[in-house]
């Protein structure tokens, strides 16, 4: 994701080798075959040539002699069709194996790195290296490998029998191949550098679309009338500025390499050269047909090449990625007893900047509600987070059960801990496997319970197809709705603690009675963490606990706070004047 | 495909397009010419008359140097077109987005535009770069060799053609096998793809929820099903792939063993034999040259296809009047509307006069936000007309339109740029000052001084470093800072913290003086003191009026507000 530097590319190198590793054999074993099939694939040529001395010799025509060379042309091409298919067949087999193992292993060690990870990066470079780079090593293992082969070893014996038979017609062919070879090494000379930044800017470009896909309402809304949006132009903008600016000065030189490696060029000197020279009519022959063919493979070598520099890159991020570290993971873990929860002095800040939470001391008891308020940015939502580890604190613990979080097997934890989260929690998939996230083995008349006590069951029988109604396709729920359905989700997953962050902030009229009424039901018997912006649903609450600033300023019974007269009482006198002052 | 091309090239570079595809053709015909001269100059050679082969060779020479001319002119023509493309695509298809309904943008959508609008258009201009020119020349280089041939030897050129046929028919064959399994593996590619966003979106949840690694079917679904594709294109594609090349030796071979049985039986004079044996390699020279560019190809016109889908998807027609003549009404008419099928909105007819505010009540999908996306014309009524400024929104023109409305959403998207640039969105030249003060009456002041880098702190993609209440405050700004004559409010304040809920809701009323506002409202005091309160349900409005008048009456309205006093009352309590 980071802009590669020279001295890293050492280790892109080995990022292939690290990528490719669980498929070397089979790799290795469709080079060789591969090889094979090209050197099998020479000897109808060779057999032509042959013939062409037998007939052309001048003497009677030995017909066996003949014959025997057309075995040879037809074993050749027996052998080199059997080689290429195996090869093939197995690359490819190697190809959709590695594709699937990495995306899983990358998907695997991405669900374990701090959430933070994510929030410093756009979805679309998440996308960009799991879908895209992973396609483009996919290419290389498919195609390049395969084609490098048979562009480097063809050529090359293809040029040693031209060598044999003629070696001064040979050097005349080899001529603008040399020129090429000095050509294209001239453009390719700072290639790493290049496709670094053009990898960079693409992923510009990719992270302005999915912004811009995401954000088309307000485009429509605000954005300067029937224009896309300008991020996104601009992204476009300098990707074709930096096109331009690569390719445009190696324009010409470029098309320049192509030419002298046309086939007509090839053809001009081979049959030029065999005029001049006076060589063998037959060994001109061989010169006409091989010769003027090298030019293909050896471009088809020029877009392997760059096929394999961007395979090469593009395995760099993905190995960079699948060395990101994860969430430590305890090496004796231990069990909780109990549903109680402790903050133990934590301290807490993103990415060593400003400190978010700092000494704060909580413990939560089974089976009572703890209200977290305070004004936006004091640290709720952050520390509500720590419960389910989705960060680690930099200064003292977070206990469940008695035991520090850090110190839990991954799977305890989310049994132990539900949330409800204030945004869109949804996720592509039908309602039922939406509510069933928690706990996919349960059956339908569990999701059904759950969806009822959370009172959305009525508005999801009406959907199209009920249940399995899909969420954003046929399934279109509203800000409230969509929050029963991940209560209802809290209430299958059935967790002894639980956080609602701001379960009641886009609940519409009506869906609020309900949501709340719901809430009363998933909140029995459990221990509670309550983020709250409207202070009157959680008056009756066991504790409220006042942030400001990532500290604790106060904490107490509502009655209590209010009549401290400090900051809650402060805010719940701004909220009750907003509430029954007529707007 | 060049058709297609040809569509998305700008209008003004068409011109150039064509020189382009003329040259194209001139440096393929040229080709041919080349090859077929290889038969004066090689058949006195092999007859063993050096001599009588150098005059053809000088006209090979001669002919070599007018194709590399052509080669040279096509290529920078080329290049130059994928410079203009890569730049006018961007633009173009942006533009046109920008145009479409909101409707067409649903889901499994994303994934596929994302790919098209970004990777895509680089794919795309490898075509004009270097693609196109194996393809033309693959189609009339052989072309060319056939017919002359006709000219030298009928026999060979009845040769010629018949492994020019079997040949086009393989090479069809096998792209179209190919072309086959591709459209599995790039809806699969698709699918994974528009998972891998949702993975990394949605990872708090699937977190919390223990949904890690291969436990997240989703993903891992989607990505084995990529898997499946992949393998099942290699069972088709190999075979495909090594076809056309198998197919060449075969005919080689073929003909190497037909050509030595007439020549040893004395009818085929053996250098006749040699040389067509020659002609065969060169004649398929081009095709080969084309099967090594195949994936690229292939991979292009699938981009090129969709972006071509993309274009050719109708916008919303745009209207021509610029000027709304009663700046600040909306009125709808016996309006009728449905995303799909099922109508959500039924016969809806009211008018907000400007300076009032109008509230929207109603249960969850009873059609209340609907009616602000109309308003805004995210979408085309089914029936009857909405008027915005007097004027049907289709007659008005997107400027004309826009101008007149200032929005605040319900899910507010924020974009991945400096507060102050979100706020700007909403007016492009407003001054610093007036985004301040903007700024201040939102509230927005008081989350710049608290975070690190004040003013210019980037909000990260869709806000995400924002509180919902801190997004929100900044969407009213932006709102604020555009001064447009209606304000869409969509239960705008519902997620602000109490502290600045009571400010914000003045800053609102303040607006609300000058302006018509239209609110789809939660808050009791905000529907109480509204000049016309609109109850909505199962997509009609089912009751008019205001507070005062329909509080006493039995019905929807009073319902609503006793439940709403109950749920002020709530207390979140448990059940022990």
């Amino acid at each position: 994701m980071t802009r590669p530097t020279r001295p890293e590319r050492k280790a892109q190198r080995s990022g292939l080798s690290v990528v490719l590793a669980p498929v070397r054999t089979r790799l290795a074993v469709a080079a060789a075959l591969q090889l094979i099939g090209a050197l099998a694939g020479l000897a109808p040529y060779i057999a032509v040539v042959e013939i062409a001395r037998e007939f052309l010799g001048g003497n009677a025509v030995d017909r066996g002699e003949v014959w025997l060379w057309v075995a040879v042309a037809a074993v050749g091409f027996v052998v080199r069709t059997a080689c290429a298919t195996s090869a093939y067949t197995i690359s490819h087999v190697a190809d959709a194996d590695v594709g699937l193992q990495i995306r899983r292993d990358t998907a695997e060690r991405l669900s374990r790195v701090p959430l933070g990870w994510f929030t410093r990066r756009s979805s679309g470079q998440v996308k960009r290296v799991l879908s895209d780079d992973v396609t483009a090593v996919h290419h290389a293992v498919a195609h390049v490998v395969n084609d490098l082969v048979a562009a480097v070893v063809t050529p090359l014996v293809t040029l040693g029998y031209l060598f044999w038979l003629d070696w001064r017609l040979a050097v005349i062919c080899l001529g603008p191949l040399v020129v090429w070879f000095g050509l294209v090494a001239y453009m390719m000379r700072d290639e790493d550098a290049r496709t670094a930044r053009w990898s960079a800017e693409l992923d510009k470009v990719n992270a302005a679309v999915v912004e811009f896909v995401d954000g088309i309402a307000v485009v429509k809304a605000f954005g300067q009338v029937g224009r896309a949006q300008d991020r996104y132009r601009h992204a476009g903008d300098d990707l074709a500025r930096f096109l331009s600016e690569w390719a445009g000065p190696m324009r010409h030189l470029d098309s320049l390499a192509s030419l002298i490696i046309s086939p007509p060029v090839l053809l001009l000197a081979a049959l030029g050269g065999g005029v001049w020279l006076d060589a063998d009519p037959a060994e001109v022959v061989a010169f006409v047909m091989l010769a003027v063919g090298l030019g293909a493979p050896v471009l088809a070598l020029g877009f392997g090449a760059q096929a394999m520099q961007v395979a090469t890159d593009a395995a760099g991020r993905v190995a960079e990625l699948l060395a990101t570290p994860e969430l430590p993971v305890a090496a004796e873990p231990r069990h909780p007893v109990g549903a109680r929860v402790e903050l133990d002095g934590v301290r807490f800040c993103y990415d060593g900047r400003a400190t978010v939470l700092d000494g704060i001391d909580l413990a939560l008891e089974p089976g009572t509600v703890t209200a977290l308020v305070g004004p936006s940015g004091s640290g709720k939502s952050t520390l509500a987070r720590l419960l389910p580890r989705f960060w680690d604190v930099d200064e003292g613990a977070v206990r469940i059960g008695g035991v520090d979080v850090r110190e839990l097997p991954e799977r305890e934890l989310y049994r132990h801990i539900g949330f409800v989260f204030q945004e869109t929690s949804l996720l592509r998939t039908s309602v039922r496997d939406n509510i069933a996230l928690g706990r996919p083995d349960a059956t339908f008349a569990q999701v059904e319970a759950a969806a009822r006590a959370a009172q959305i069951h009525d508005r999801i029988t009406a959907l199209p197809r009920g249940y399995d109604s899909v969420v954003g396709e046929d399934a279109h729920l509203s800000g409230g709705e969509a929050q029963r359905v991940s209560i209802a989700r809290a209430i299958l997953a059935d967790t002894p603690v639980l956080v609602l962050d701001e379960a009641t902030a886009f609940a519409d009229p009506e869906s609020e009675a309900a949501v709340q009424d719901s809430l009363s039901r998933l909140i029995s018997g459990r221990t509670l963490l309550v983020i709250a912006h409207r202070l009157h649903t959680i008056r009756g609450a066991d504790r409220i606990v006042v942030l400001s600033g990532g500290r604790i300023v106060e904490c107490g019974r509502h009655d209590e706070l209010v009549a401290a007269g400090g900051a809650y009482a402060r805010m719940w006198a701004a909220q009750t004047v907003a509430s029954e002052e007529p707007a | 495909m060049i058709r297609k091309l040809f569509g998305m090239v700008d209008r003004a570079d068409r011109p150039r397009f064509i020189r382009w595809v003329g040259l194209l053709v001139a440096f393929s015909v040229l080709q041919g010419t080349c090859v077929l001269l290889v038969v004066p100059v090689l058949r006195p050679l092999l007859n063993g008359d050096r001599e009588a082969a150098v005059p053809w060779l000088v006209v090979l020479a001669a002919v070599t140097a007018a194709t590399c001319a052509a080669f040279y002119a096509q290529a920078l023509h080329g290049q130059q077109i994928a410079d203009d493309l890569l730049l006018g695509l961007h633009h173009r298809v942006g533009d046109h987005l920008a145009r479409l309904p909101l409707g067409w943008f649903g889901t499994g959508r994303h994934g596929r535009l994302t790919h098209s609008m970004s990777q895509g258009t680089a794919n795309i201009i490898g075509v004009p770069a270097h693609l196109m020119q194996p393809v033309v020349s693959a189609a009339v280089t052989p072309a060319v060799v056939a017919v002359g041939m006709v000219v030298f030897d009928w026999r060979l050129a009845t040769a010629l053609i018949i492994v020019g046929l079997l040949l086009l028919a393989t090479h069809n064959w096998s792209q179209a096998a190919i072309a086959r399994s591709f459209a599995a593996i790039d809806s699969a590619a698709v699918e994974s793809a528009s998972r891998v966003v949702e993975f990394a979106q949605r990872q708090p949840v699937l977190r919390a929820f223990g949904r890690i690694g291969e436990d997240n079917r989703l993903l891992d679904d989607a990505l084995v099903g990529q898997r499946r594709a992949y393998g099942e294109m290699s069972r088709n594609a190999v075979t495909a792939l090594i076809a056309f090349s198998t197919a060449v030796q075969a005919a080689f071979v073929a003909l190497i063993a037909i050509g030595v049985t007439l020549a040893l039986g004395g009818s085929l004079d053996p250098a006749e034999l040699i040389v067509l044996l020659v002609l065969v390699t060169r004649f398929v020279g081009p095709l080969i040259e084309v099967v090594d560019h195949a994936a690229a190809l292939r991979m292009a016109s699938e981009d090129v296809d969709r972006i071509d889908e993309v274009l050719a998807v109708r916008p919303l027609p745009e209207g021509h009047t610029t000027r709304a003549d009663r700046p600040g009404e909306v009125c709808f008419d016996g309006v009728t509307f449905g995303y799909g099928d099922a109508p959500v909105l039924r016969d809806v007819s009211f008018a907000a006069r400007p300076g009032t505010l109008t509230a929207i009540v109603g249960p969850s999908g009873s059609g209340k936000t609907t009616i602000l996306r109309l308003v805004a014309r995210f979408w085309d009524v089914d029936t009857g007309t909405v008027r915005v400024g007097g004027t049907d929104v289709r007659e008005l023109t997107t400027e004309a339109l826009a101008d007149q409305l200032a929005m605040v959403f319900q899910d507010v998207y924020l974009f991945d740029d400096t507060i102050e640039a979100n706020i700007r969105l909403g007016r492009p030249d407003a001054t610093a000052a007036e985004i301040r003060e903007a700024a201040r009456l939102a509230h927005v002041d008081e989350i710049v001084d608290r975070l690190p880098d004040g003013w210019h702190t980037r909000v990260g993609e869709g806000g995400v470093s924002l509180s919902g209440g801190e997004r929100q405050r900044v969407s009213i700004a932006r709102a604020l800072v555009k001064r447009a004559p209606i304000v869409l409010l969509d239960e705008a304040t519902a997620a602000l913290d109490p502290h600045n809920e009571a400010a914000v809701t003045a800053a609102i009323r303040g607006l609300a003086e000058q302006r018509t506002l239209l609110v789809v409202a939660h808050r009791l005091h905000t529907v109480a003191s509204a000049d016309q309160i609109l109850v909505l349900d199962g997509g009609r409005i089912v009751q008019r009026g205001r507070h005062a008048d329909l509080i006493d009456q039995p019905g929807r309205y009073r319902d609503f507000w006793r439940e709403r006093e109950r749920a002020q009352g709530w207390r979140l309590t448990v059940v022990r």
